[in-house]
């Protein structure tokens, strides 16, 4: 039988290796955009006890919105005054990295297996693909050297950590203003990492963080 | 209606935005004073929360607060004086900034609920990296860029220790509200292994930006490229409530029936810190630098001390309150040095004895305050904590602490000496003024004042605040 949740899941595995894989800085925001669709669905298509409450729609529509539109529309416009098309010489090769990305499937499936949580039905995809998803963050993060790169690895680990959130607990989406809390907070920080990334343009000509190695002890 | 401590500033500061400079100079100052009345009407509990499902009044919240409300207002003085003589470019952001932070700060110290409470600390982060970038030099732009990323990494792995929190109440089948209050009525259901891994995962993220070692990188970049009154307010504030995060959930812990596993990683990150620091400070050639890793040391003293509980836990309140008062007291004085010489590298200033004698009074004796030595707080505080240790027997443990503390005293020492009455090849810059120099005596006077009298509410907030822990003056 086929469910549309694995279609979905698959999709945002898909979109993790796309990311390690891609130079083209534009291709990575699209694929956030994909990414961030994605997951502000996944919620709405596991099986509830109960219908999703009022206020709830209003909710979700607002998140697909912050996720899927506002935040990779403000890394555009970040990208668009950069001017800067490629990641060059990341400090790991696309190749590499890419296998690493198949690694963290393999290690996030056996992770999830070993927990021995007794997951509703079909969850445990989900928790392999967020782990998968929050590891892929942490390792963009580190293994690239352009800033708005790193802000896109931030993103996928935000990605992951609300994606765990939504397989492990069954409560987590009762409130809906402390989620919309949390949406804002996510998105105030995209713009001001937006801000700072303009300024490192300015400042150095270009946005790769190996400038930023003057303060040290 | 004590939601009204942080909604006061927060529509300050956006009205301020807005506003003419010399009008938000004005909000800045009587805000601050309004937040100060507030936070004791609270504090004597005049105030009660509306939205019960995530405000609470707490012991350990009002304190945060009170200590961050009286340092703001003394700050904010200075800041005014700092603005109007330096002319800084973006004045509005500036005083607009500030108030957000004193509002997300209040929210912090209020927040009951887990996930309410990470946000507020996550928007303390957001609205601290503008004031951070003030002065938009390159070095400060790589301070507030780590700044951000690393702490919004790290308190992004706290969110995930909250929902392992959740997971351990959904394990335990238990339906009560997210609450810290109502989880400690019913902790012991919980289940512990979760618990355990959010806890450590809270430690982690809240811990970045409570300044832990090894998760301290920003900590002192962003301290010394930050304008002074912004590094005292991130010193003496921020950095409590990160600590009151991850103090919550060692309180839940301690309900679980958890508390020597979270002891136990507080003592480890604590000394972690103490050492760190201490090996960091001794050939430091910055002065601010040299704060913010004594920063990092207290911060260290203060998670040692909870982790020992007992007496030691008093004492750690203690030096939470004394740190504050004495550490912003001295970045407000290296503000001064820094407006004074235009330098934050020791070599290049000295004389500071003859040249600035009001800052270098406060300047000295906040070093003194600082090192441990009376009549400040942190002497009672320390010798507290190190008693408290040798009580549950952790002779080890003591030993590397002092082993830390004399590091950062003798790097430290060395600094101060070369400031004071070292030579100095600089020309004075600016004069020292009074409104610059008042507000850091006036920290300085208050942690005498509170060593040689502690008001008794002052004194039964803390123990209520660490019966939660099985801490007592006597235990």
């Amino acid at each position: 039988m086929l469910h549309i949740i694995d279609a979905v899941l698959v999709t945002i595995l898909l979109s993790v290796l796309l990311s390690l894989g891609s130079n083209r800085l534009k291709a990575l925001v699209e694929i956030m955009v994909l990414q961030g669709v994605a997951v502000s669905v996944v919620p709405l298509l596991l099986e509830y006890h109960s219908e999703i409450r009022q206020g709830g729609i209003i909710f979700f529509q607002i998140m697909i919105l912050i996720k899927g539109v506002l935040i990779p529309g403000l890394l555009y416009m970040a990208l668009k005054k950069i001017a800067i098309k490629r990641e060059v010489e990341p400090i790991v090769g696309y190749h590499a990295s890419l296998l690493t990305g198949l690694v963290l499937i393999m290690v996030s499936i056996v992770v999830t297996e070993r927990l021995h949580l007794t997951l509703p039905a079909g969850r445990e995809l989900l928790l392999s693909t967020a782990i998968t998803t929050l590891a892929a963050g942490l390792f963009l993060m580190m293994s690239r050297r352009k800033a708005i790169t790193q802000v896109i690895g931030y993103l996928m680990l935000e990605n992951g950590i609300y994606l765990i959130g939504t397989a492990l607990t069954k409560q987590s989406h009762t409130l809906y203003v402390v989620e919309f809390g949390v949406l804002l907070d996510l998105l105030v920080g995209v713009m001001i990492m937006g801000i700072i990334i303009h300024n490192i343009k300015d400042a150095f000509d270009d946005v790769d963080t190996t400038f930023l190695g003057s303060l040290k002890d | 209606m004590i939601e009204y401590v942080f909604i006061l500033p927060v529509i300050a500061g956006l009205l301020a935005m807005f506003l003419p400079s010399m009008l938000g100079r004005g909000i800045l100052i009587i805000t601050a004073f309004f937040h100060l009345q507030l936070s004791l009407m609270g504090w004597f509990g005049k105030l009660s929360p509306t939205f019960v499902n995530f405000f609470r009044i707490t012991p350990e919240g009002m304190l945060v607060l009170l200590v961050t409300s009286f340092i703001f207002a003394l700050i904010s003085i200075y800041a005014v004086a700092y603005v109007s003589e330096t002319g800084l470019a973006n004045e509005r952001i500036f005083i607009c900034c500030l108030l957000l932070f004193l509002g997300t700060m209040s929210m912090v110290a209020l927040s009951d609920h887990p996930i309410v409470l990470w946000i507020a600390i996550e928007a303390t982060t957001l609205v601290s990296a503008p004031l951070i970038f003030i002065k938009r030099s390159k070095e400060a732009l790589e301070a507030t860029w780590k700044y951000v990323l690393i702490c919004s990494v790290g308190i992004a792995l706290a969110l995930l220790g909250c929902f392992f929190i959740t997971l351990s109440m959904d394990i335990g089948n238990i339906n009560t509200p997210f609450s810290f209050s109502s989880l400690n009525q019913v902790a012991r259901h919980l289940d512990p292994l979760w618990l355990k891994a959010g806890f450590v995962f809270v430690i982690i993220g809240f811990g970045t930006k409570m300044g832990l070692a090894p998760m301290h990188t920003w900590l002192p970049d962003a301290h010394s490229q930050a304008p002074s009154t912004v590094s005292a307010l991130l010193s003496g504030a921020l950095l409590n409530c990160a600590f009151l995060g991850i103090y919550k959930v060692h309180i839940l812990m301690n309900f679980a029936g958890l508390g020597a596993f979270s002891s136990n990683v507080l003592i480890a990150f604590g000394l972690f810190s103490v050492l760190v620091a201490g090996i960091f400070i001794l050939n430091q050639p910055d002065y601010k630098r040299m704060l913010a890793y004594s920063s990092i040391e207290n911060m260290g003293v203060i998670a040692f001390g909870i982790g020992i509980g007992g007496i030691a836990a008093f004492g750690a309140i203690l030096h939470m309150i004394h740190h504050s008062l004495l550490k912003s007291s001295l970045f407000l004085s290296s503000g001064n040095i820094l407006l004074g010489f235009g330098t934050k590298l020791v070599p290049k200033v000295g004389n500071m004895a003859k040249l600035f004698p009001k800052t270098f009074v406060s300047f000295f004796a906040g070093f003194a305050g600082i090192s441990g030595f009376p009549p400040f707080g942190i002497f009672i505080s320390e010798v507290l904590i190190i008693i408290g240790a040798f009580k549950s027997g952790r002779y080890a443990a003591v030993g590397i602490l002092i082993f830390g503390l004399v590091l950062v005293f003798a790097g430290a020492s060395r600094i101060v000496m070369d400031i004071s009455f070292g030579h100095s090849s600089q020309e004075v810059l600016v004069k020292e003024k009074f409104f610059r120099v008042m507000p850091s005596i006036v920290l300085l006077l208050s942690s005498f004042a509170l060593c040689i009298w502690m008001p008794d509410s002052i004194y039964q907030k803390i123990l209520h605040t660490i019966q939660t822990i099985g801490g007592s003056f006597h235990g």
